[in-house]
């Protein structure tokens, strides 16, 4: 079966499942970042259900820890954690927190403060030559300072055993990046820095299947991949709008609305 | 005690092959010079970058690595206090935060680079320990045991020189405070070179109990009260603010366990650092010099 000229990536149906889980999860919680989880989600499903990486052995440093709800869902289907206790997300007796932490098996860094991840995932990647380290990081996060004290780091020590994923929805809390703080040209950038980049589209399962492999290749750039993401891609009356950042309650005109699709 | 630290440092590095350094662009100052050039690969500098040196750091550990972050106080952990809290403490890593330049006694640098508040920030928080040598005998001693350390760790140490200022004839442990001399009449307690000038003091009136305060968190709870308990009066000295430093630790240890006693501290009372080519200067200009502590040993004594 063909959609759009290519055949139906057999990951599409994974991340459908994922998407309904993810959702759930947050609407039961009545809170969580709906937006930024589900601009990943597809990266992250990559990095997951295919053989590229080997996350018993390799590192997956999820740099913005609000998107846990998207790892969770990901480690209960791969059977790290119960699949049960995904319910529990953000409830005070359970280790699912709002922000990722460290203390749920398969999640290697307790986040929520931005722009540490890159920093953790160099030193990782430094410590472990031996393996791969694989960063998420996101377009908003590169306003902190640190995030660059870091791309200068994995040049110079050649983490050619790192890669930094690069959610661009063009989004945050409050607006558009383009509006909050431009980033202008971020591959040009990262090139001008000492890295190899590839920019793709950060919901083609085929591109990026090709885009980790070559960057898995690299023996002493660090890869950037610059994956262009939508912010709550999936739903459409959620895509790009920075309101569903984060969500508290939603009426059930909308859940209904958004199961719908979700479920297509 | 730089010099103490540096040396041991080096010696250790021989039998630990896990044995890291990050630096933070003060190579020449931290005194690793030495260590950079030997240990070519296991000398990492981040440049002036403490944020991202607290990261690496803690990547590096969790790699299973032995850190020992080494740059001043005043940057480590004056500006990389979320990474050290998230990166380090969240994820439950032992990295060893090495905090040079605590202190007034960093003299003539002034106020930016005389860090008196690194105990307070890092006493805060969670699963961290906190550290301060009395000397450079106890800054091996400590260097060795902390090496050893499987948790996130914090040690200051000050600028200047300070040779062997007591004859430690106990090892240094982690949670134990040592008493360096023994009297009835007043506790006294503190942590780093402060410290040593209660020691020998010309005060034939009284009798000192003189308790070295180096394993600040965690504390020797035991030590600290029952010598109180048995003088019923308590002076803690230290060269770092007053606000949520050692004395108010002390101060909230005396207060749940129902002793009653006088209490008072010397230490920067709310205020900046400042110039001086003499750190004593320092001392006797913001109320830390040896008279200060007679002065203060006298009001103890004339409370009923």
């Amino acid at each position: 079966m063909k959609l759009w000229g290519q055949p139906v990536h057999p990951l599409t149906s994974i991340a459908r499942e994922l998407r309904l889980t993810v959702f759930e999860m947050i609407n039961s919680a009545k809170s969580g970042h709906l937006g930024g989880s589900f601009s990943v989600l597809d990266i992250m499903t990559v990095l997951y259900f295919t053989n590229i990486f080997n996350f018993d052995r390799d590192h997956f440093i999820l740099s913005p820890g609000h998107l846990s709800a998207t790892l969770y869902a990901i480690l209960g289907k791969i059977g790290k954690i119960p699949e049960s206790s995904l319910p529990t997300f953000s409830q005070i007796d359970s280790i699912l927190e709002s922000h990722t932490n460290s203390q749920v098996p398969g999640v290697e860094f307790s986040s929520g403060a931005l722009g540490q991840g890159l920093s953790f995932a160099s030193g990782l990647a430094l410590g472990d030559k031996g393996h791969h380290t694989i960063c998420l990081t996101t377009d908003g996060e590169h306003d902190e300072g640190q995030i660059w004290e870091a791309i200068m780091f994995a040049n110079k020590y050649h983490l050619g055993n790192l890669i930094n994923i690069i959610d661009c929805n063009h989004m945050q809390i409050g607006g558009s990046t383009d509006e909050i703080m431009p980033l202008d040209e971020l591959a040009a950038k990262y090139i001008r820095f000492g890295w190899t980049v590839q920019t793709i589209d950060g919901h083609n399962f085929y591109q990026l299947e090709k885009a980790l492999k070559t960057a898995k290749n690299s023996t002493i750039y660090p890869a950037c991949i610059i994956a262009k993401t939508t912010m709550g891609k999936g739903i459409s009356f959620m895509e790009n709008d920075y309101h569903y950042h984060d969500v508290k309650k939603l009426s059930p005109e909308i859940y209904q609305k958004a199961i719908s699709e979700l479920s297509k | 005690m730089r010099s103490a630290f540096a040396d041991t440092l080096f010696d250790l590095a021989k039998d630990d092959p896990n044995l890291y350094v990050v630096s933070v662009g003060l190579r020449p100052s931290v005194l690793m010079d030495k260590f950079a050039q030997h240990y070519k690969t296991h000398f990492i500098e981040c440049g002036v970058a403490e944020n991202n040196a607290a990261g690496i750091s803690a990547g590096l550990a969790k790699s299973g690595k032995n850190v020992f972050l080494c740059t001043y106080a005043c940057f480590s952990p004056g500006i990389n206090l979320a990474t050290i809290k998230q990166s380090i403490c969240e994820n439950n890593l032992s990295v060893k935060i090495i905090g040079y330049h605590g202190g007034l006694l960093t003299g003539e640098l002034g106020a930016s680079h005389q860090m008196l508040e690194d105990i307070a920030l890092m006493r805060s928080l969670p699963t961290m320990e906190v550290f301060a040598p009395l000397d450079a005998i106890e800054t091996v001693k400590m260097t060795k045991v902390l090496a050893k350390s499987s948790k996130p760790t914090y040690m200051r140490l000050v600028r200047p020189d300070s040779p062997e200022a007591y004859p430690h004839k106990k090892g240094f442990t982690i949670g134990k405070s040592e008493i360096l001399e023994s009297g009835s009449d007043v506790t006294i307690l503190g942590y780093g070179p402060i410290l040593t000038q209660a020691l020998n003091l010309e005060i034939s009136n009284w009798k000192l109990e003189i308790i070295n305060c180096s394993s600040i968190k965690p504390i020797d709870e035991k030590t600290i009260l029952k010598s109180i308990k048995k003088t019923g009066r308590c002076l803690v000295v230290e060269d770092h603010q007053m606000a949520g430093g050692l004395g108010e630790a002390v101060a909230t240890l005396i207060l749940k366990s129902g002793l009653k006693c006088k209490f008072t501290q010397i230490g920067v009372d709310n205020q900046f650092g400042r110039s001086s080519l003499d750190p004593l200067d320092l001392y006797r200009l913001y109320g830390l010099s040896t008279t200060d502590i007679i002065t203060k040993i006298n009001y103890l004594m004339s409370k009923k």
